[in-house]
Parts: C-alpha cells; sequence; structure tokens
C-alpha cells in the first residue's frame, strides 16, 4: 500500500525549516512500501508452507511485505537471546515448549487477545501462553516400513516397540525423547510430571536402538535407506515420505500420540506489534487454517477449519474435541520446557552407551 | 617517505598478531566463566556460581566420551598416515607428470567438497543396504554393520582428513635432500633400507606435524560422528552440542568445551618429546 504524503510549503521561510518539517513529516507518514514484517521460522517446507498459506495473504490484505528468516530450533533461540530488546524478527514460530523459554527470558511480549479474536474460534489448547499462540499441532509417534518389517506387523500401543521384532531396527529423536520417556512412564502408571518410573522400561528399550537421529533429514534419511524401519516420528515427516512412494505406516497407539504445537508469539521490542496482532489472526482465520494444514497435513487450531477428508482421515489429525481427547497426549510447555534438559541429559548418560 | 625499520615490522605485525590472540582469549575466557555458573532449567539465562558443573564429569559415560575421543582421533591420525605417506611419497617420487597430476587431483579434489556432503557420501557406502554391503553380498559374503559404529566414524574421518595429512607429508617428502638417499645407494643399501634408514627419518619432521594436526582437528569432530555414529558413538563435541543445543546447559556445555581444550591442548604437549625421541630412534641418534 502506497501512501502519499503531501506537505505544504506555505508559510516556510526558511530552507532549514523546510528541511525540519520535511523531516518530520517523513517520520510520521511513512510509506507502507517500506513497510515489512518479519518472521523467524525453520527453512525449507516450514517457510514455504506458511509463506504460501499465511504470508500471501497477509500481504494481499495488508500491503504489508512479509520476510522471513529461517535457522534450526536452537539457533534462532540463540540469536534472538543474543539480539533482546532489538529483535531481527518481529514474530517467531516455534515448537510451544521452546516458545515458553522464549517467554520465560522475556523474548516475547504479552499478546493483546482483543486483537486476535480468531482465537476465541480456537480449540482451548492454542491459547499456550498469554505471549504465544498455537498455529497446528502434529504428532509424533511409531511409524514404521511395511515391506522392511514382518508381514502382519502392527503396532497398536507404545509398549509395542519393546518387542523382540525390533532388536536393532529402532530409530529416535536425539534432540528430544521426551516422546519415549512420556510413553515409558505412561506405560509404567506414570507422567511427565514422575518420569522417572519408567526408567526400567527405558532401559530394556536399548536393544532395539539401532540409532538416534539429529534431524527431519536424517530422519527421513534413515527411513528411506531402511536402517531404522521403525521410528518414533514427526507425523509431518511420515506423510511427505508417504506421498514420494516410501511405504510407511503410522500408527496412533492406544495410549495416545504424543501433540507437538508450533506456536507464534511477538518479538519483545518489535515495532511491528500491530502488524504482528494481525499476522497471527490471520494465521488462525479458518480458511488460512485450513490452507496450511492441507500443506503441512497437520491438525487445524481453529475449530471451523474445513480440512479435506483425505487429510482430515490421516492418523493423527484431530479435527474434533473427541479426537484431542482420546488420540493425543499433551504435555504441558512449562513441565516439559523445565524437565527437557533433565530428560535429555539422563537419555545422553544412560541409553546412548 | 619514512624507511621501514624493524621496529615498524615488529609492530606492524605484532599489533594485528595480539588483537586476534587478545580475541580469542576473550573467548576463551567467557568459556572458562560460564562453566562456573548454575543452570537453571527451562531458562536461558544462568544463576549464582557453582562446582556442581565439574562435578557432572564424575559420571562414567563422560569419561567414556573422552577416552572413545581420544581413540578416535588417535586411530585417524594413524591410519590417516599410513595411508597418506605412500600417495604423498608417489606424489613428490614419480616421474610422471601426468600420474602426478592425477593423484593430486584425486588427493585434493575432496576438500572441496563440504563435510557434509563427503559424510553422507559414506552413509550410502556403509549402510545395511550400501555400496559396501551390495559389493559384500555379490561376493557371497556376510555383510557388515559398520554404520553407527567407531570403526565406520574412524573411516569417514580417515578419509575426510586425508587430503589435508598428503599436503603436509608432500611437502615435508619434497624437502628431503635426493643427495642423502643416493649416497646411501651407492653405499649399498637397497631401496627400502634407504626409504627406511634416510628417507623416513628426514621426513619425520612432516609425520609428526601431519598426525598432531590430524589428531587435533579430530578431538574437534563434530558432524562426522553425528551423522555416522548416529547418537550411538559420541565424541565431547556432539556432548557439548547435546547440552548446550539440545539441553539448553550452556554451563555444563561450557566445562565439556574447556576438557575437550586442556584435552587437545594435553596431548599436544605430550607430542613434541614423543615425537623427539621416535626422530633420534629412527635416525639412529
Amino acid at each position: 500500500m502506497l501512501r502519499l504524503c503531501i506537505v505544504s510549503k506555505e508559510g516556510l521561510m526558511t530552507g532549514r525549516l523546510v528541511a525540519i518539517v520535511l523531516a518530520v513529516a517523513m517520520a510520521a507518514c511513512p510509506a507502507s512500501a517500506q513497510e515489512k514484517l518479519t518472521i523467524s521460522i525453520w527453512g525449507g517446507n516450514w517457510r514455504d508452507g506458511a509463506n504460501e498459506a499465511i504470508a500471501q495473504e497477509f500481504t494481499k490484505r495488508t500491503g504489508i511485505a512479509v520476510e522471513f528468516i529461517t535457522g534450526g530450533t536452537m539457533d534462532r533461540l540463540t540469536k534472538a537471546k543474543v539480539a533482546k530488546g532489538r529483535p531481527e524478527a518481529d514474530l517467531t514460530l516455534t515448537t510451544s515448549h521452546v516458545a515458553q523459554l522464549y517467554m520465560s527470558d522475556g523474548l516475547f511480549e504479552k499478546l493483546d487477545l482483543a486483537k486476535i479474536p480468531n482465537l476465541r474460534e480456537a480449540y482451548p489448547i492454542a491459547a499456550r501462553s498469554p505471549y504465544h499462540i498455537g498455529l497446528y499441532s502434529y504428532v509424533y509417534t511409531p511409524a514404521f516400513r511395511t515391506d522392511l518389517m514382518p508381514q502382519g506387523f502392527e503396532i497398536k500401543s507404545w509398549r509395542d516397540l519393546w518387542g523382540p521384532t525390533l532388536k536393532g531396527k529402532l530409530g529416535l529423536p536425539d534432540f528430544d525423547p521426551s516422546h519415549i520417556i512420556i510413553a515409558a512412564a505412561m506405560l509404567s502408571g506414570g507422567s511427565a510430571q514422575n518420569w522417572k518410573v519408567g526408567i526400567p522400561l527405558l532401559e530394556q528399550l536399548k536393544p532395539n536402538i539401532k540409532a538416534f537421529y539429529q534431524s527431519d533429514a536424517t530422519s527421513q534419511e534413515l527411513m528411506k535407506s531402511g536402517e531404522t524401519p521403525v521410528q518414533v516420528l514427526l507425523s509431518i515427516n511420515a506423510f511427505h515420505q508417504s506421498s514420494q512412494g516410501i511405504p510407511i505406516k503410522i500408527a496412533i497407539p492406544k495410549e495416545g500420540a504424543v501433540v507437538g504445537i508450533d506456536a507464534v508469539g511477538i518479538s519483545t521490542g518489535t515495532k511491528m506489534a500491530a502488524a504482528a496482532h494481525q499476522f497471527i489472526d490471520l494465521a488462525l482465520d479458518p480458511a488460512v487454517q485450513t490452507k496450511l494444514c492441507e500443506i503441512y497435513k497437520c491438525s487445524p487450531m481453529s475449530m471451523r477449519a474445513k480440512l479435506k477428508p483425505e487429510v482430515a482421515n490421516l492418523p493423527g489429525i484431530f479435527t474434533s474435541p473427541e479426537q484431542w481427547k482420546e488420540n493425543a497426549i499433551v504435555v504441558d510447555d512449562d513441565i516439559r520446557a523445565k524437565s527437557l534438559p533433565e530428560w535429555k541429559s539422563w537419555f545422553t548418560e544412560n541409553m546412548t552407551r | 617517505m619514512p624507511a621501514v625499520t624493524r621496529r615498524t615490522i615488529f609492530f606492524g605485525l605484532a599489533v594485528p598478531c595480539i588483537l586476534a590472540a587478545a580475541v580469542l582469549v576473550a573467548a576463551l575466557f567467557y568459556v572458562f566463566q560460564y562453566s562456573f555458573f548454575k543452570f537453571i532449567p527451562g531458562s536461558l539465562d544462568v544463576g549464582g556460581l557453582t562446582f556442581e558443573n565439574f562435578l557432572r564429569l564424575e559420571k562414567p559415560v563422560y569419561l567414556d566420551v573422552i577416552l572413545d575421543t581420544f581413540l578416535i582421533s588417535a586411530l585417524t591420525a594413524i591410519f590417516c598416515l599410513l595411508l597418506s605417506y605412500p600417495v604423498a611419497y608417489a606424489i613428490v617420487r614419480t616421474s610422471s607428470e601426468g600420474l602426478r597430476t592425477f593423484l593430486i587431483v584425486l588427493s585434493v579434489t575432496p576438500l572441496f567438497t563440504g563435510e557434509i556432503v563427503r559424510t553422507y557420501a559414506w552413509i550410502l557406502v556403509l549402510g545395511a543396504e550400501g555400496f559396501l554391503n551390495s559389493v559384500l553380498r555379490a561376493a557371497s559374503l556376510s555383510p557388515v554393520s559398520l554404520l553407527y559404529t567407531k570403526a565406520g566414524v574412524v573411516m569417514a574421518l580417515v578419509h575426510f582428513s586425508m587430503p589435508v595429512m598428503i599436503v603436509l607429508l608432500a611437502t615435508a617428502i619434497s624437502h628431503v635432500n635426493r643427495d642423502f638417499e643416493k649416497a646411501a645407494a651407492n653405499l649399498g643399501a637397497r631401496p627400502f633400507t634407504v626409504f627406511l634408514k634416510v628417507t623416513l627419518p628426514l621426513s619425520l619432521p612432516g609425520v609428526v606435524g601431519g598426525a598432531a594436526v590430524i589428531f587435533a582437528w579430530t578431538m574437534s569432530a563434530f558432524s562426522t560422528p553425528q551423522l555416522i555414529g548416529g547418537g550411538k558413538v559420541l565424541m565431547i563435541s556432539n556432548l557439548v552440542y547435546l547440552q548446550g543445543f539440545s539441553s539448553f546447559n550452556f554451563p555444563f556445555a561450557a566445562v565439556l568445551s574447556l576438557v575437550a581444550f586442556a584435552a587437545a591442548i594435553g596431548s599436544l604437549a605430550l607430542f613434541a618429546p614423543l615425537a623427539g625421541r621416535l626422530e633420534r630412534k629412527l635416525s639412529g641418534r
């Protein structure tokens, strides 16, 4: 949107005064063409999906250009901490429990929920905190290569990962062991809070673990090459590989799948807070949510999003309160953010050797 | 135009040198300082001063990783030396320009592909359905499991380091005065004896330097053990990453960084007298 600022020269007696007035006028009426909302996000499909579903529509509606800066979860967090108060990005999209760290370190500013009316039509789980809003969800759940596992092999419970058929076949994420830790705790009658009850079970899992993957790319590589034909993985990665012709079956165990939520927060110190609120509200718009979740193959946060049946029926996609209740294991962000270092350390010290 | 004095040259070189050293020391000091702060779970900020981070090193897993790092670095340096010396020797001593060019291109080209690309190539070679196992199966032999093992990590690291070792050794061998070799041959020494008694001892500075360089840089290897080790083979850098960037425990990551730094400096300090002794033994002094 290009706005013209007309300044009258009438009454201006000196060149110096003209210069001052022009400077003030230019500051007061910045050309909208210069306005730009900078968003920190992961690269690749994540950026492309957000651009196609949200950013293009945002620019169309507001005239404000969107620029993405990309990087890994922790790289971006570290950069945000270093730039505290003078943020490089106006908005940050990250995993919800990591957003908790942004919040606890004062890197996110409190949201004005009145400016995000679409939040009223979102599942209550979308309101992660007064500082960050969930935009979509996915699950970390067991999945396996149907062509590399015995005929009739199924995973109906997390307990099946401990079966002898899986010896030396299982791949797990090394950057976040919370899914298997929570599953082991639940199978042992505990939960994320008292996860240690699952330790004996976790130790029994060691012979089945072939490798730990470090990123989405290595997860996909291990699955594609068949090195780890069974993985606890991000459902979105499995859908992506499945669409490329790799025979992968995603299981939703009877105990449920561990939900991950990607959330958005506004950087403390941004000069684009109003536009940032507009962006978040648009991201929760039912039509935008539908488009976004059909690109990512994820669960929308808007209750009014209507996904195509072929997407809505995929395992791990939740489109009703009942599905959320029956199939989702949701861990509180604060518990997860505070426990993850302990889980991670325990995992490194006890499971990798 | 003022004359350039030795004093001018000294200050012209010393000032940038001191500035560069100051930056490195400041960074190191920052890491050192961080290692004494208390880690607060769920926060990026750190708490008060503590020795707890150092006490965690008592856990066997950390000693195991440190020992594995030494072992992998030493094996990489040794295999790298054994495989690179013949190549470097051939590059320097061949009379065929074509062969020399071919060997140089073959040796140096890998430097132009990144570490990640080379490591991924090794995943394709060492994987269960990879090149190596396909060859073994075709030869009716049992497949081997090298991915996610120390042996696999060492193989990939040796390949990664060989170009540098070849360059260092070729430089050292090219400085060996051939008159000494000719004199030994004229006195009746067989070619292998000439190599063992003359060429090898005279090229020893390059051997020692190359081994030290490869050992030290393998100590800080990250991507190769990360990808080939698949989280089952950990070196100190991988632990630093896991603690700092997965657990957000930067104070303990700082402790591990200091351990890696001390280990590298300490082992290089031990290297010099050992190398001196070896040199004396080989040259018969």
